[in-house]
């Protein structure tokens, strides 16, 4: 069983990469699970056909954690890809990194955790210890960083890189570093500033997604891009990440840049 | 590791505070467990002291699920629960688990403003110890004392509810007071309802139960403008200037009451002549390095050495005359043995 896990900054692209991975990599024939690790329980979406389906959390808060059950958390999309949200609290109140340590709890207590990849789709930033819980021994082995040639977003994705690093230097520690996957914004010399990144931080360019209107289009017909437009060039930029991904077998330790570096790499990419 | 007396839980220093209101219910915010070992150690100590009823503490019963979720609803919960047995304050105590999730307690508390709810920030974690809980216990329920015409009474603050002297100590301060002719008006916070807290404005002078109040002092004479002695007195010397220092700030002459308790003490020092020459060997803390021991030396000519008898030294440390008296006693018990 592979086991990989999206991180990246809030709004970048996690979920709609994560979904038409797991739809290409369901295509191929592989049993898949998709796990969204964000209280916003939006991940799986576009693997439903729209629904927001109900969240591991939305189940415990109702009935009590012993009382759930596989078929209250466990929902079949797209090509038979088990979708799990783990949800969370209302924003605002609670501990949202706990409700995803319970989440992991009760999935294993359920034996979820099953199939030929399992996808981690992880909320925008590693903000406690929670969110890292699907870094940690057991679970995603591989980490991918989703990431546009804004700062910003490099910055994240930089951030993430430290908890990786912490993980992996534990005595058990399995996780890594698997790649950066470059989610275009349009801006120029884009997909070169993220390979540029990509090498600096001791990894490499996994694959880049060029922006398209076929993913907004994709998205209001509540699919993803490999359902909706199976034909279009960009299904087929999905479907070579997603076996780039399957047959990658380089997993690094990162080596996170420092603020100013970051920057001024970026000004290198300005355009005049 | 050590751990001393003053550190340790923040909640339990409050709830040592809060549980000594007659009429009061105090509301714990946290898992089942900070208010059953609260409760436990607190029922033990006071059926040691006499007291044969549990105090009376809720919790909010937090678990994982609240947690997450957040523990504001069980809060509310708990508050209605308490509310319905219409007590004179329902005391809102914080723990470590609902401090880390980030519960606005406050604004909760200020939705039951019709309610005599009072909130004290008590999560351990934040870096305060027992002490710290008791300070803050004391100065939330100052809220409760109204500004009135002063007296010409006493208030003791913070009375050590869990030490096993802690009435004998009472006892020797009044008794103290008494010889000035002034009245103990107020317990601030030991065995009272929660309307006698109003009267905490109006006495005309605050005892501090022991130095380590003064921020509690302070608080309460800038609120009250009540001034404050630091401490019960510990040793003879120190229980006369005592009875003078709380002569001045009242404007009493002292003089005739520290004569009766110079006579006092001097019958103290004569029946224990016999105890001459003593060699004593302190346990417990170390060595004694309080005044009250180089007094004890010089009055009584005992000297304390590792090789002596060993006895124990009380902590904390007795009030008064009689205070020391009873120590003294007890250490010529412990030498005929």
């Amino acid at each position: 069983m592979k086991q990989i896990a999206l991180y990246g900054k809030g709004g970048i692209g996690k979920s709609t990469t994560s979904v038409n991975i797991s739809a290409a990599l369901s295509d191929m024939g592989l049993d898949i699970l998709q796990i969204g690790c964000d209280p916003k329980r939006d991940s799986t979406r576009m693997l439903m056909r729209g629904r927001l389906i109900p969240t591991v959390m939305d189940q415990v808060r109702e009935r009590g954690d012993r009382a759930v059950m596989l078929d209250d958390v466990v929902y079949t999309g797209y090509g038979g890809i088990r979708c799990v949200e783990a949800g969370g609290p209302e924003p605002g109140v609670g501990c949202a990194g706990r409700g995803i340590i319970a989440t992991f709890q009760i999935l294993e207590r359920l034996s979820a955790l099953h199939g030929d990849v399992v996808v981690y789709d992880v909320l925008g930033d590693v903000v406690c210890g929670g969110f890292a819980m699907p870094m940690r021994e057991g679970y995603a082995q591989e980490i991918y960083l989703v990431t546009s040639g804004e700062l910003m977003s490099l910055y994240a994705a930089n951030n993430i890189c430290k908890a990786i690093k912490r993980l992996s230097g534990r005595t058990r520690g399995i996780c890594r570093l698997g790649g950066v996957i470059g989610n275009g914004k349009n801006l120029d010399r884009e997909e070169e500033l993220i390979t540029c990144f990509a090498d600096r931080i001791g990894s490499a360019l996994t694959g880049f997604i060029p922006r398209s209107q076929i993913v907004q289009m994709a998205e209001l017909n509540k699919k993803t891009v490999i359902e909706y437009a199976p034909e279009s060039s960009q299904a087929s930029v999905y479907r070579q990440l997603a076996g780039t991904i399957l047959e990658n077998a380089r997993l690094d330790i990162p080596e996170p840049m420092e603020m100013e570096e970051l920057e001024s790499l970026a000004y290198e990419f300005l355009s005049d | 590791m050590n751990s001393y007396r003053t550190e340790g839980c923040t909640l339990s220093g409050a709830l040592s505070v809060t549980t000594a209101i007659k009429d009061g219910i105090t509301l714990i915010h946290g898992p089942e467990g900070c208010a059953h070992h609260n409760s436990s150690l607190l029922h033990a100590l006071m059926v040691d002291s006499g007291r044969l009823f549990a105090p009376a503490i809720l919790s909010t019963s937090l678990t994982e699920t609240e947690v997450i979720f957040g523990g504001e609803e069980a809060l509310e919960d708990t508050i209605r629960r308490a509310a319905a047995s219409e007590p004179g304050v329902i005391c809102v105590l914080t723990s470590c688990v609902s401090a880390a999730i980030g519960d606005d307690v406050r604004a909760v508390c200020r939705d039951f403003s019709h309610l005599p709810v009072v909130v004290v920030p008590t999560g351990g974690f934040l870096g305060g110890g027992f002490s710290q809980g008791v300070e803050e216990a004391l100065m939330a329920l100052s809220d409760f004392g109204e500004m009135g015409e002063k007296t010409g009474s006493v208030t003791l603050i913070g009375e050590k509810n869990l030490e096993y002297e802690v009435e004998a100590n009472y006892q020797e301060v009044s008794r103290l007071l008494s010889l000035l002719g002034i009245s103990i008006e107020l317990r601030f916070v030991r065995n009272i309802t929660a309307t006698a807290m109003k009267k905490l404005g109006s006495s005309s002078v605050n005892i501090l139960r022991d130095p380590s109040l003064i921020r509690v002092g302070n608080f309460l004479e800038s609120r009250f403008g009540i001034p404050f002695i630091p401490g019960f007195p510990v040793g003879l010397e120190e229980t006369l200037v005592f009875l003078e220092t709380v002569g001045k700030t009242l404007g009493i002459d002292s003089s005739r009451a520290a004569a009766a308790e110079k006579e006092n003490q001097h019958r103290l020092i004569g029946s224990f002549h016999n105890f001459h020459g003593r060699v004593l060997s302190p346990g417990g803390n170390g060595p004694p390095d309080q005044p009250v021991f180089k007094e004890l030396e010089q009055i009584f000519d005992i000297s304390f050495e590792d090789h002596g008898k060993p006895v124990p030294i009380p902590d904390p440390l007795p009030v008064g005359t009689s205070g020391l008296s009873r120590m003294l006693h007890r250490w010529r018990r412990i030498c005929r043995e």
